[in-house]
């Protein structure tokens, strides 16, 4: 049983006064002190400790362990120091006390009483809710999904002069310029670059392994043959690992020279073949042509990285 | 002498406007409610972490709108107004440079704003969704970092995000269709510079802002957890208000971070590499350092190969991730005196190293490749 805030307070000989504030511990949440004021008007607020309240007789009433001599001992409030719940937050704070009197209540509005079917208006808000954003979706989905599947781009790309390889098994960059276009945008030109090996029969070996490479458009149709005894050996400038570009470099280690990634070390012989580092397949051979006045020519193929078989992309 | 008494305790022209105001939404009660939360124990400069991260949040919405004044989000003008912001607009390289560092600083308060939370033993029980709200804002503030790096369009933005997105990609099933999303076609280009910047200027700041609120919201809800040592009469007696001790503390934090950011950005201000292109030329990609240890991980030949990929690109982290998630679902013994948990302090030593020794051998090689 809780006292009500305004119940009487007694003490062992007689009444002291009622009770006019109650004060919460903020650790344990429970009551600590009750406020009794003092009977006569204008009369003092003192502190008493919940555990001086001996007896809670009903709802009206409290017996304090103490005579009214006593109770004059008890300190008096010092409102100063002191927040009301309202200032403070202190989180389940008020779940403990019901100092009230009573249920505060206000009248449900008469169009309110006796509606049957709650239930029934808040799953419809619900529906008329999706029925909304449904629609959205799709439309939202494509509105976003519009670049992301493009066809491939078989165009011929011309990068340079084969006369540029005059060792055999060293990797050669060539840099061509290829346009882009984009959504709106103006065709831009952007700046790509391959490597060219003129291989030896070991290495053309270890890239074809005496077969022709074919290459197929997204129909599935052979668009392209590389010859396994064609000397000219292009590879796709990103590298198979994570994308970045990787260069053609002597190291203490391989004092002939490797491809060499800077971004996660994977290192690559003559051939595209993955001496070490994380790489998870061979550099990509691209579809190159080469003609009668040395010029070479390819397909700027793009696949997927960091994936063992190649997946086109471009 | 009554008169002149009677004009004193009138209320003056901005008083009253305070009381109309306060009359109609309780801003009174609602400073009181906000200044008066108790800190059990009383006010730490370790709880300052949260209040710091706030901070720099808001000053990186401050410069960033201001960056926005003179940025164009397109391949062909990206470089160069970044380039005009450093070097033609007054005070343009500052605002850039503090923007730049603000979010190392906010990299850094994160982790630090974690690590007090797992130290003290926080995320336990009552705080279980104030942590996983904590662990989305973590993912926001390093999507920002991501997002962020490759609006200027120089070499090292590019590069950083093409290897990002190709390691999405290798996420099973949805990685191939996040990474065009990403990329907005099968190769990085302009859509892939409108999409980061939409999600960098608009997406993301509409996540943090309203998980922080959210955050925020179920802390004070459950109130501070206080420190993990303690009777309740001691930390009664140490306990005080949020307002004035903490605040101090905070502020004073809020002024040091400032403080660094402003130091760093005149010391180290930002300079750009050459434009972005598909040839990386001499420039060895490299990401933002706080990804350097991920990126020395995938160095690694154990996490080479197709599913070594896979495992330490995508599995471990996301594996790590999930577990903190369950964190607090899976560590129920209400103790939360860190010494008296040796494994949640060994683990997080453990975690602190790998992270330190990945991010200083990365540092190392960089040297070696030169």
């Amino acid at each position: 049983m809780q006292p009500k805030l305004t119940a009487k307070a007694r003490s062992s000989d007689g009444e002291v006064g009622k009770i006019s504030k109650v004060i919460m511990d903020p650790i344990s949440h429970e009551v600590s002190h009750v406020v009794v004021q003092e009977s006569e008007s204008q009369g003092q607020e003192r502190c008493v400790p919940i555990g001086d309240v001996q007896e809670i007789l009903s709802e009206e009433e409290i017996v304090l362990r103490c005579s009214t001599s006593e109770f004059g001992q008890f300190p008096i409030l010092n409102r100063d120091q002191y927040v009301t719940t309202h200032e403070v937050e202190i989180a389940h704070l008020e779940d403990n006390i019901h100092v009230n009197p009573g249920e505060v209540l206000v009248p449900l509005p008469c169009l309110e009483r006796d509606v049957p079917r709650r239930t029934f208006f808040t799953n419809m808000t619900h529906a008329i809710g999706a029925l909304i954003a449904l629609p959205f979706a799709f439309p939202v989905l494509k509105y976003l999904m519009k670049p992301m599947y493009k066809p491939y781009d078989n165009a011929w790309f011309n990068v340079g002069s084969a006369k540029k390889l005059t060792k055999e098994n060293i990797g050669y960059q060539f840099k061509f310029n290829r346009g882009f276009k984009e959504a709106f945008m103006p065709e831009q030109q952007i700046e790509k670059n391959i490597w060219v090996v003129k291989a030896t029969e070991e290495v053309k070996k270890a890239v074809y392994e005496g077969e022709d490479r074919k290459f197929y458009d997204d129909k599935g149709d052979v668009i392209w043959v590389n010859k396994a005894n064609s000397p000219f050996i292009g590879f796709s400038g990103k590298c198979p690992h994570l994308g970045c570009g990787y260069k053609w470099r002597r190291t203490k280690n391989y004092p002939d020279g490797v491809f060499l990634c800077p971004c996660h070390l994977s290192i690559y012989d003559e051939a595209g073949k993955v001496i070490d580092g994380p790489a998870p397949r061979a550099l990509d051979v691209l579809p190159l042509d080469v003609n009668a006045g040395g010029e070479i020519k390819i397909i700027d193929v793009e696949y997927k990285a960091g994936v063992k078989n190649q997946i086109r992309l471009l | 002498m009554n008169n002149q008494q009677r004009t004193a305790n009138e209320p003056n022209a901005l008083e009253k406007v305070v009381d109309f105001v306060d009359e109609r939404v309780g801003l009174k009660t609602l400073q009181a409610k906000m200044l008066n939360e108790p800190v059990p124990g009383g006010s730490r400069w370790a709880y300052a972490f949260g209040s710091c991260l706030l901070f720099i949040f808001i000053l990186q919405v401050v410069t960033g709108i201001l960056l926005m004044f003179y940025y164009v989000p397109s391949t062909d003008h990206a470089y160069d107004s970044t380039q005009y912001i450093i070097h033609e607009v007054e005070y343009g390289w500052f605002l850039l440079s503090y923007h730049f560092w603000g979010s190392s600083a906010m990299v850094v308060m994160v982790f630090a704003h974690m690590s007090q939370v797992f130290l003290w033993g926080a995320y336990k029980k009552p705080r279980e969704l104030i942590w996983l709200v904590g662990l989305a804002l973590f993912g926001i503030v390093m999507a920002f970092g991501f997002t962020g790096y490759l609006l200027p369009w120089d070499q090292r933005a590019y590069w950083a995000t093409v290897v990002g997105v190709e390691i999405m990609d290798k996420t099973p099933i949805v990685g191939d269709f996040m990474a065009r999303f990403l990329k907005g076609g099968p190769t990085p280009g302009q859509m892939t510079l409108s999409r980061f910047f939409v999600i960098h200027v608009m997406v993301l700041p509409a996540g943090l802002m309203g998980l922080a609120g959210l955050h925020i919201f179920l802390f004070r809800k459950a109130g501070p957890a206080g420190p993990f040592r303690g009777t309740p009469e001691e930390l009664k007696a140490k306990t005080d208000y949020f307002f004035p001790r903490q605040i101090w503390k905070d502020i004073v934090a809020m002024a040091t971070v400032f403080l660094i950011v402003c130091s760093l950005a005149f010391i180290e201000p930002v300079t750009l590499l050459e434009q972005a292109t598909p040839d990386p030329g001499d420039y060895h990609p490299e990401p933002e350092w706080y990804f350097l240890f991920l990126f020395q991980l995938l160095r690694l030949k154990m996490f080479g190969g197709e599913f070594g990929q896979f495992l330490g690109a995508i599995a471990i982290p996301g594996a790590f991730m999930a577990f903190l998630a369950a964190l607090p679902f899976i560590d129920t013994n209400p103790q939360r005196d860190i010494f008296k948990r040796p494994i949640a302090l060994v683990g997080w030593i453990v975690i602190m190293l790998g992270i330190l020794i990945f991010t200083v051998s990365a540092i190392i090689n960089r040297e070696f490749l030169h």
